[in-house]
């Protein structure tokens, strides 16, 4: 009851902010809110499921170009392409995985860095189906029983989107499957003998995470109306494994952290220093894992644990 | 899910007491063999463990012991033979699905699952008893969120028994080497296991540790699980075991209870270098 309070008043104050913004800070508060969702469940796979995959952004891909595709090539209705478009995430999740997850550490990375850039060539080649270089554009939002959502209202829809994504994984995490996951990350051999699948364990954790990734780029399609490569490119998916290292992995705060942090900083950076923000950043990276590799969450931990330990 | 209840378990101990004729055979290994490339590792084995009884198994370094139990763990393939559990065939079945049939295992060198908590561990024991379909958790069903509060409950109750309640939040990288041997054993023990397998579980450990270990290994069997002890150190396993086999070079060279195997020729040649620790034993 307390949780569900305490969801309630944050979708309250999240959605009330997006109705005191202007055009620009919209924008910028709306990608701020998809990275975060994103990262929450980027986390779940890299952090406690622990698979080095670089295809959680290609599944945003997917799941943004999968939707407008079926909305308007195909010409599904909205409720309908909602669905198939899920659909088609979790296949593809399924096709990656079986044979990926089989692989560890380094094979998984590889075999997901490969993906990832079979994406884009796809993508690039697909001719009048995924517009080629330029992507596909001027499409909007279809109706539903003659509304259609926009504006602030639309921000709320992400809010939402990110509301259930934290929700789902924190209902997971702290259940068997959370502890199978955990349990495969740090010991197979011991988690199979506890009577875990491994192998399945692991199929799921990609499946469900990268679904729900896929989900995040169903919204964004109406976010910019525009889907092209450049945007779903790997430096973005490294970007996500960034914001899940800095903030701490393995914790559902240190994802959200480590998003608002490495999403806005170079807001805060570019206007001081222009481009060379990105040098910056990637001392500030290097400085993490040297010297903090519990992320910025690690250190707000110990600071509780000292605060709890002083009389 | 493991139907097998607690009275039901005790039942059959209580029959394994006081029957004249043996218990029942829970396990029976027929003709195992393992081979290596050109080695053979295990060589025509024959054991059996019965409900409520611990069969210790002790062998020279390279006599087939951890072969023979990582076998029937799953975690190897046997080359031939059986392994009946229950009635049911098992050779070959990977780990998962012999701890889902109620075996589970210790490991030598502790593995416990490091992220988590000692309760926690302990309730990753329970995988297969709390597990239901996904979307059940997602919902948060009435039947998962009672499921998961028993689970912790239990978890904790097994934590005490092997008297770790004090450390029951702790990170298990605080424990010692001897508490994380007994986390090993609460874990397993959280399955409700019918056979219990036990990996040299006194390598490591001090006098005292090992004193300790016994009597809960002792408890263990006497609620009707079965055990099966591969060991090194003749001193504890004698005085813990009911029956004892004796492998060496592969092949089982002596069976019986540990004054039997005491007397026996073949054992004693097989373990020349230990007579003293035979005397002692």
């Amino acid at each position: 009851m307390k949780a569900l309070a305490g969801f309630a008043l944050t979708a309250l104050v999240l959605s009330a902010l997006a109705f005191m913004l202007g055009s620009y800070q919209t924008d910028v508060y709306r990608k701020l809110l998809l990275w975060v969702t994103l990262a929450l469940s980027y986390n779940f796979l890299f952090g406690i499921a622990g698979q080095v995959a670089f295809s959680h952004f290609t599944f945003y891909g997917i799941g943004a170009y999968a939707m407008v595709i079926l909305l308007f090539q195909v010409g599904l209705p909205l409720p309908l392409a909602i669905l198939a478009g899920i659909g088609l995430c979790v296949l593809l999740a399924l096709v990656v995985a079986i044979p990926a997850t089989r692989l560890e550490g380094f094979y998984l990375a590889l075999a997901t860095l490969a993906f990832a850039q079979l994406f884009i060539v796809v993508l690039n080649e697909g001719g009048t189906v995924t517009g080629a270089a330029g992507g596909l554009a001027n499409y909007r939002l279809p109706e539903v029983f003659g509304m259609r959502v926009t504006g602030p209202w639309y921000t709320v829809v992400i809010v939402l989107l990110l509301l259930g994504t934290l929700a789902s994984l924190w209902r997971l995490d702290r259940s068997w499957f959370g502890r199978a996951c955990r349990a495969v990350r740090d010991d197979p051999q011991a988690a199979q003998a506890m009577g875990i699948n491994v192998t399945a364990t692991r199929i799921a954790a990609y499946t469900i995470t990268s679904a729900m990734a896929g989900v995040a780029g169903m919204v964004y399609a109406f976010v910019d109306n525009t889907v092209n490569p450049p945007i779903f490119g790997l430096e973005n998916s490294f970007l996500l494994l960034f914001m899940v290292i800095v903030g701490g992995s393995g914790r559902h705060a240190g994802a959200i952290v480590g998003a608002v942090l490495l999403y806005l900083l170079p807001f805060v950076l570019s206007p001081l220093i222009g481009h060379h923000h990105a040098l910056v950043f990637g001392l500030f990276m290097v400085a993490v894992v040297l010297f903090q590799p519990k992320g910025v969450i690690g250190i707000w931990d110990g600071w509780m644990a000292k605060r709890r330990t002083a009389p | 899910m493991n139907t097998r209840t607690f009275a039901h378990r005790l039942d059959q101990a209580q029959r394994a007491d006081t029957a004249e004729v043996p218990a029942a055979e829970l396990l029976i290994v027929k003709g195992l063999c393992k081979q290596f490339g050109g080695l053979q590792a295990v060589a025509e084995l024959d054991l059996d463990v019965r409900v409520g009884e611990i069969l210790g198994v002790i062998g020279p370094n390279g006599a087939g012991k951890s072969t023979t139990f990582n076998m029937i763990a799953g975690a190897l393939a046997p080359s031939a033979g059986t392994l009946t559990f229950d009635g049911e065939l098992l050779a070959g079945l990977p780990a998962h699905a012999m701890a889902a049939r109620g075996i589970m295992r210790t490991f030598q060198h502790n593995k416990p699952f490091t992220s988590m908590s000692v309760r926690e561990n302990v309730m990753v024991g329970m995988h297969r008893r709390i597990k239901g379909p996904l979307w059940r958790v997602w919902v948060a069903s009435a039947s998962t969120v009672r499921a998961e509060r028993a689970a912790a409950q239990r978890a904790d109750e097994l934590v005490e028994f092997v008297g770790l309640a004090a450390w029951r939040d702790a990170d298990v990288a605080t424990l010692s080497f001897g508490q994380g041997r007994l986390l090993e054993i609460a874990r397993a023990l959280a399955a409700e296991p019918r056979l219990i397998l036990f990996d040299e579980p006194a390598a490591g450990l001090t006098p005292s540790e090992c004193e300790r270990l016994s009597i809960i290994i002792r408890q263990i069997a006497s609620q009707g699980i079965a055990v099966l002890l591969i060991e090194h150190d003749m001193r504890f396993l004698m005085a813990l075991a009911d029956r004892v086999a004796v492998l060496n070079f592969g092949r089982k060279i002596a069976q019986g209870t540990p004054a039997q195997i005491r007397a026996d020729d073949a054992v004693v040649k097989a373990y020349l270098g230990d007579l003293g620790a035979m005397a002692d034993a």
